[in-house]
């Protein structure tokens, strides 16, 4: 149909997972061990796996190619990432607006989650706020 | 006059019409924006017990047999995976929804029979005959066999014997995964209304 934005289906889809923890060593990948424990994890015939566990020795670099890297494969569904490590890279979390992959912000360990940080979030209450300057200016 | 009161009639429904698809559309991103909100609060309780429990786990095996070293880096397949389907929203406008697939894969490539959470009541089902043959077992039962071998499989890689804390943990990140998919599917319904009452707001300002 003319007009119609086309989403691609997928019978078999990942979920990739940019997940921080900072602190002690031992402590630093609950969130990437938890979710590999329920089956998510995948690693493809060049080793490479499906998620990145950034701690304190991660650069913003390293996160950003991670994030375009799981948001350009045709094999990821949904992107999980910690909103403490989306906050390191904003600017291209809010600027990714296709439906697939999807991106979900979700709290970390140390960090809990804040819906004033969140990119969907933040986008609706700028919308709603500047609506109500521009009524209260009519 | 007779017909300037219909037209003007006429005029009255057309925008009393607008008005209320316009509220619909509201009341839908409110709904789904209350959802998501409500969904990411449980998503926080949940991941809180599940770190709780590994946490739990660390102390009870030791630090040694819970670490990054054990992590898989062999090639595999993920067990649990997503089913991406097209939902239509309107004529012009569809959007995806996401299905969790929990231990539906094996590292062979086959599917093996697996736990399929439908988790979005709109969601048309393509004809599958595999799944179709996974759905009448679940009913018999059989695949949870084959759910428990995969699960034991993830824990292996911490060793053969451990604690219950670490399975709990493993429950609860499973559950982590099912909210996390609800959260994808509201998501997507609500950026969807967002752009419709952005889209509103601009044509009534315009």
């Amino acid at each position: 149909m003319a007009g119609r934005a086309q989403i691609p289906t997928k019978s078999s889809a990942l979920i990739a997972m940019i997940a921080d923890e900072f602190g002690v060593v031992l402590l630093c990948w609950d969130t990437v061990t938890g979710f590999l424990l329920a089956g998510v994890g995948n690693v493809d015939l060049r080793r490479k796996t499906n998620y990145l566990i950034v701690d304190s020795k991660t650069t913003v670099k390293a996160i950003e190619d991670a994030f375009k890297e799981f948001t350009t494969k045709e094999d990821i569904a949904i992107v999980l990432i910690s909103q403490y490590v989306a906050n390191m890279i904003r600017f291209l979390v809010d600027s990714y607006n296709k439906p697939i992959p999807a991106i979900l912000e979700i709290p970390s360990k140390d960090h809990p989650y804040d819906p004033a940080h969140d990119s969907v979030l933040s986008r609706v209450k700028n919308l709603f706020s500047a609506e109500s300057v521009a009524s209260g200016r009519r | 006059m007779m017909e300037d009161q219909e037209e003007k009639g006429n005029a009255e429904n057309g925008i009393g019409r607008q008005k209320q698809v316009k509220d619909e559309y509201l009341l839908q991103f409110l709904d789904s924006l209350d959802g998501y909100l409500t969904l990411l609060d449980s998503l926080s309780s949940t991941l809180s017990q599940g770190w709780l429990e590994l946490a739990s786990a660390r102390h009870a095996m030791g630090a040694s047999r819970i670490n990054g070293a054990l992590l898989d880096l062999k090639v595999h397949a993920a067990a649990t995976s997503l089913k991406v389907s097209e939902q239509d929203v309107d004529s012009m406008e569809s959007q995806p929804c996401f299905t969790l697939c929990k231990w539906a894969s094996s590292d062979n490539g086959e599917r093996s029979s697996g736990e399929e959470k439908s988790l979005s009541p709109q969601l048309r089902h393509r004809n599958n005959s595999q799944l179709s043959e996974e759905k009448v077992s679940t009913r018999t039962g059989t695949p949870l066999i084959l759910v428990d071998q995969q699960r034991q499989k993830s824990l292996s890689v911490f060793g053969v014997l451990v604690s219950p804390k670490l399975r709990s943990a493993q429950l609860s990140f499973e559950r982590a995964l099912e909210t996390l998919v609800e959260i994808a599917n509201l998501h997507t319904t609500m950026l969807s209304m967002f752009e419709q009452v952005h889209k509103e707001l601009e044509n009534t300002n315009g």
